[in-house]
């Protein structure tokens, strides 16, 4: 009897340290299925493209071909589009930082400001418009501005979202005391000089998160690219790969070279940066 | 302190200037590629028109011609489908992430999270790319694992599956990749929603003896319906609207089998230049979508009895 009661809690342990590794077990597995295909994308870009539809496949490239890498910088325009991406991305970004964030400011902090639930409640309904609507006229507006094959075509729409401008009003409103506006004021602090000086450095989180988000979507934005470049030095990464299809051969190899070097920047960026993404995504759920 | 009642409307607006002019940016743009775009496709659906020539106006045409295509209503029914076939089973595994990531503290638990939530932020044509590489029915990974596998069973190995050559499995095929393209990003929703609820109710809950499971039926359901409501709206509309995932992996084929809405959309506009009744037939969904979105909303308060 006094055995089994001591022998108990040793067996219990056992049991909960079994449970413990297959739960590991379960995840890492899980985990490698998600992982799998950048691993295939990755192994790809370092064959041939008869190793690619090798049977059986190589889980490992044999031999390792670096050729791939050269001739995508070399035969196509993938140089350019990787600048073209980089620009239309900051572009975007930016300024869509810039707007929101001032935006957001005017919401958060003038109270008194006449009009100012009933525009806000604007803008906030403003996010309900799909944009499959308004494809095809704001197209034209690109049209008749001469901004086709520009990168503000990639960079203007869409600049002043609706969400953006909520996101930092509710982090501004919660997060910058109204005693430090009204001290910077009293200073002889200009309205723009307190929303850069004052504002701005502490909403930073609330930046970093939403510029985030704006990254990835412009970033991997390939219909839109597909619609308004249609010259072949104005592509982008998407389009610029998705067009290296070919109608009969398509050259796989180097289309795996250019998908990790479009993969590549974001993947490193969200490692670096995995709060501030995953914050930015999750905002979207806060306004439900 | 003086009453802002005392000072005229004009004063007040005066006095909150650099209000008017810190949003005006918003409305600026937003009347050029909002408000205006809003205004002038509800004009195109009523009118014929390339985008070249002149329009003619049409009146109600196109949205009869949009009532009798066979072709809307595939897209329409391949949407329904699609999102039936992987909605599901992407809730269920994000749900169940969720309370993983929520309740155990185990190793591996951040590298977990990463690898879920990393198709969320890569190029959807880079690995629609891949997707179409292992989905090869001669040399694809994934007919060489699944008759691998089944050549260790007793029966007959089953034939490699045309996954994106047949009628019957483009949607199946597409599903897949949504739900591996989507899964962590409801994870990290369900997950903030989980975070969300009060440990004090959990507490109460284990003092006054309620299983694990009672737990779950009444604390935690009820509580993550909100969550729910906003993935499903979410997931309705990124269903409707979907583009890039079948663009690239199947071109919406073979034939019209995995072509959802959005594709069905850009075919209309930018393929045929139809920009009148492609105009036409995205108010109309769009209005639908708004309704159905409605109709999920009223279902994040529970009933009061």
């Amino acid at each position: 009897m006094a055995e089994s009661a001591l022998y108990r809690p040793a067996r219990r342990a056992t049991a909960a340290r079994f449970k413990r590794l297959a739960w590991i077990t379960v995840l890492l597995a899980v985990s490698a299925l998600f992982i799998f295909p950048f691993y295939w994308l990755l192994i790809s870009a370092f064959k041939t493209r008869a190793q690619i539809f090798t049977m059986p496949p190589q889980f490992i490239p044999m031999p390792v071909v670096l050729e791939n890498f050269a001739n995508v910088l070399a035969q196509t325009g993938l140089a350019r589009a990787f600048l073209n991406s980089c620009i239309i991305a900051a572009g975007h970004v930016t300024l869509a930082l810039f707007l929101c964030s001032l935006g957001g400011y005017a919401f958060a902090k003038f109270r008194e400001a006449p009009g100012r639930d009933g525009l806000f409640a604007f803008v906030l309904g403003t996010m309900m418009i799909p944009g499959a609507v308004t494809m095809i006229p704001v197209f034209m507006v690109l049209v008749h501005l001469h901004l086709v094959n520009t990168y503000w075509a990639m960079i203007i729409p869409g600049a002043a979202n609706a969400f953006g401008i909520f996101w930092m009003r509710q982090y501004i409103d919660a997060n910058v005391p109204d005693d430090l506006i009204a001290a910077a004021r009293i200073d002889g602090c200009g309205e723009f000089g307190i929303y850069r000086h004052v504002v701005v450095p502490i909403a930073r989180p609330a930046l970093a998160a939403l510029g985030i988000l704006v990254l990835i979507s412009t970033w991997n934005n390939l219909m839109w690219a597909f619609v308004v470049m249609r010259k072949e030095e104005m592509y982008t990464m998407p389009l610029l790969i998705y067009l290296l299809q070919g109608e009969m051969r398509t050259p796989y190899g180097m289309v795996m070279a250019g998908g990790v070097l479009a993969t590549l920047p974001l993947v490193v960026a969200f490692l670096c940066f995995q709060r501030s993404f995953i914050q930015g995504i999750t905002a979207g759920a806060l306004k439900a | 302190m003086n009453a802002p009642k005392q000072h005229t409307l004009a004063v007040r607006i005066r006095r909150n200037r650099p209000f008017y002019l810190f949003i005006s940016p918003f409305f600026i743009l937003f009347g050029v590629f909002g408000l205006y775009p809003l205004l002038f496709s509800l004009y195109l659906s009523f009118v014929k028109w390339d985008g070249l020539t002149d329009a003619t106006f049409v009146r109600f045409e196109n949205f009869a011609t949009l009532f009798l295509d066979e072709s809307f209503y595939i897209a329409l029914w391949n949407t329904l489908v699609i999102g039936a076939l992987y909605i599901p089973p992407m809730f269920l595994l994000a749900f169940l992430f969720a309370n993983i990531l929520n309740a155990r503290r185990l190793p591996f638990r951040a590298f977990f999270r990463v690898s879920v939530f990393l198709p969320c932020v890569t190029p959807m044509v880079v690995i629609a790319i891949v997707f179409s590489l292992l989905y090869s029915s001669e040399a694809g990974l994934f007919n060489f694992v699944l008759t691998g596998l089944t050549s260790l069973l007793p029966w007959e190995p089953i034939r490699p599956i045309p996954w994106l050559e047949s009628e019957a499995w483009s949607k199946i095929s597409v599903s897949i990749l949504l739900v591996w393209r989507w899964t962590g990003y409801n994870t990290v929703l369900m997950l903030a929603g989980l975070q969300g609820i009060p440990e004090e109710y959990y507490e109460a809950a284990t003092i006054d003896g309620a299983s694990r499971f009672q737990q779950m039926g009444r604390i935690t359901l009820p509580l993550m319906r909100p969550t729910f409501v906003f993935c499903s709206i979410m997931s309705l509309i990124g269903t409707v609207y979907m583009f890039d995932e079948v663009f690239v992996l199947t071109k919406g084929g073979p034939g019209m089998s995995s072509t959802n809405f959005g594709l069905y959309l850009f075919n209309r506009s930018f393929t045929d230049f139809r920009f009148g009744y492609a105009s036409c037939a995205a108010y109309t969904v769009a209005v639908a979508v708004f309704v159905l979105s409605l109709a999920i909303l009223r279902l994040r308060r529970p009933a009061t009895d």
